[in-house]
């Protein structure tokens, strides 16, 4: 549904984003870089936005620059503060309605405000919300037109924990609906239950794709670090190092932690060890095994 | 991923008359602000008490007849200052700030086509400036000589200057940033300086055309500004339709923020 073959965007002597090239499906995905990664810019050339220095961008198999039905079927949360300050919201996304040639515009705005619960009667200007009403408020303008494509540049930002909590189940239940839903974000926390399925930006470059924990697994040059809970950690840890199980070990308190690059030998063999060695393994916990450790690995190499 | 069918909410294509309406409210509500207003509504107001003054003066060495001083004050203030100033300030805003701000995105990601939303930005541009304009010009060339030559020569020629500038600066808006700045520059070197300069460099001038009219009505000579009446219409309404082509064709380039 959204495509970039080797996608570059210079400005002046700055190359925001270099030789990008993906495809993405229904569902939800995230895109997750550090701020100035290049995903803001990315966003605006796969919505036409922009046009891309080299390469080609399509969504739903056409650039949306140029193809004024495709621009019907895209919903963009872009990053930008403006709204339009003296409507109130009813108004503002009752506008986005008509513009995108909804039946009954009025009630389509009430209905996706309801979704994003903001008060469809509240007449205050938009211009007077806070940060995270005029968030829901633009998520609200991008779901009018019930899109194909979603394009949601940060629209965490700015919402407390509960708004963020059902603003990410309303993702997953558009991405279930067989929409793309393609979400941005720097916050590794957050990418982590937006969807497993990621795309890694750096310094404009795309580092890596694909399901994170996929990913952990493809990093054969780095051991992964694993923590072993037992009753006698030094007797276990002399077993891993002396069945070449683990390459290190590092006793703290009660607990055995491992390093191995082989996980899944590490994983069959680790209770017959312990078994062996008459010690009582209480719990197995990978440390290394969550997106944090992905995104430092492949965004700053450590 | 597994799709849910869930139905789509109905929708039909967005009409070009649909299209102008729902540009033409939006930016109109976007351009009004106090602050302009009220700038704006003392230069106006000031230019309605430069009439006052110049007409209860009484007559000068310089012009004798209170309608070569009401065409004098028309073409120097009127239409030097008056016009082109509030024009530039709305019109190179209605696009330009929305550009600026980021909120351009909501017309632009639409399917909508993309000239009669330049045409709904010109449109809301000129509701604002026309009057804000046209009624201090006229009012204050009454008070210098109330006949229905100078008052009706001053209404002809404002209104042709507001529809040849509001054209121009819609478009200026969308090519430059900052283009109050280079509006202003342009208004102070060519449009002033330049186009009282020759006949060639008034014949590219917007003021050209609009004195031309002024003078063509009164019947007073004034250099440089002696085209046809006929001319000094058509020209700026021209100058108008080439500009909103223009804006249109601009939209479908411009890097939106």
């Amino acid at each position: 549904m959204v495509q970039a073959i080797n996608v570059s965007k210079i400005f002046g002597d700055v190359v925001a984003v270099a030789d990008v090239s993906f495809s993405i499906g229904p569902g939800v995905t995230a895109l997750l870089g550090p701020n100035g990664a290049g995903k803001s810019t990315l966003f605006r050339m796969l919505c036409g936005l922009t046009p891309p220095s080299r390469g080609q961008v399509a969504i739903l198999g056409s650039d949306a620059r140029h193809d004024r039905e495709v621009r019907g079927r895209i919903g963009l949360v872009g990053q930008e503060e403006g709204l339009f300050d003296r409507l109130s919201a009813r108004r503002f996304v009752e506008i986005a309605a008509a513009t995108h040639g909804m039946v009954d515009p009025a009630r389509v705005a009430a209905e996706v405000l309801a979704e994003v619960e903001i008060d469809p009667d509240d007449p205050k200007p938009v211009g007077a919300y806070s940060k995270g009403m005029r968030q829901r408020v633009k998520v609200a303008t991008g779901l009018v037109n019930d899109p194909d494509v979603l394009v949601l540049d940060e629209p965490l930002a700015g919402l407390d924990p509960v708004q963020r909590r059902r603003m990410i189940t309303l993702f997953h239940r558009l991405g279930d609906e067989g929409r793309c839903v393609l979400v941005s974000s720097h916050v590794l926390d957050e990418v982590a239950r937006i969807g497993s399925r990621v795309l890694v930006i750096a310094q404009g470059r795309l580092t890596a794709a694909g399901d994170y924990r996929a990913l952990r697994n493809m990093m054969d040059d780095r051991p992964h670090r694993i923590r072993l809970l037992v009753d006698n950690p030094r007797a276990l840890a002399a077993r891993l190092i002396a069945g070449g199980t683990a390459m290190a070990v590092r006793v703290e308190g009660e607990s055995v932690v491992a390093d191995t690059l082989d996980v899944d030998r590490f994983g069959r063999s680790v209770a017959p060890l312990a078994r062996d060695a008459g010690v009582r393994l209480r719990e197995v916990v990978p440390l290394d095994d969550d997106l944090e450790s992905v995104f430092r690995y492949l965004v700053e190499r450590r | 991923m597994t799709g849910v069918v869930v139905p789509r909410r109905e929708r039909h294509p967005v009409g070009v008359v649909a299209t102008f309406v729902i540009t033409y409210r939006v930016f109109l509500r976007q351009i009004v602000t106090r602050s302009r207003l009220v700038a704006l509504g003392v230069l106006g107001g000031l230019v309605i008490l430069v009439g006052w003054a110049v007409g209860v003066s009484g007559p000068t060495t310089k012009h004798p007849e209170p309608l070569t001083r009401g065409v004098d004050l028309t073409i120097n203030l009127g239409l030097t200052v008056v016009v082109p100033v509030v024009a530039l300030v709305f019109a190179a805003g209605v696009l330009g700030d929305a550009r600026e701000d980021g909120t351009l995105v909501y017309l632009w990601l639409r399917p909508l086509r993309r000239w009669p939303l330049a045409l709904g930005a010109y449109f809301s541009a000129l509701t604002v400036i026309a009057p804000l304009t046209i009624i201090p010009v006229v009012v204050s060339a009454a008070l210098i000589d109330n006949s229905s030559d100078l008052v009706v020569a001053a209404l002809l020629a404002s209104a042709v200057a507001v529809v040849g500038y509001t054209g121009l600066f819609v478009l200026l808006g969308t090519l430059l940033r900052r283009s109050i700045v280079w509006g202003l520059a342009y208004i102070i070197i060519w449009e002033d300086i330049a186009s009282g300069l020759g006949r060639v460099a008034a014949r590219l001038s917007i003021r050209g055309y609009a004195g031309s009219v002024l003078t063509d009505q009164t019947g007073v000579v004034v250099d440089s500004f002696d085209l046809s009446r006929s001319w000094g219409i058509i020209v700026p309404l021209v100058v108008a339709v080439v500009a909103v082509a223009l804006t249109s064709l601009r939209l479908d380039r411009v890097d939106v923020a």
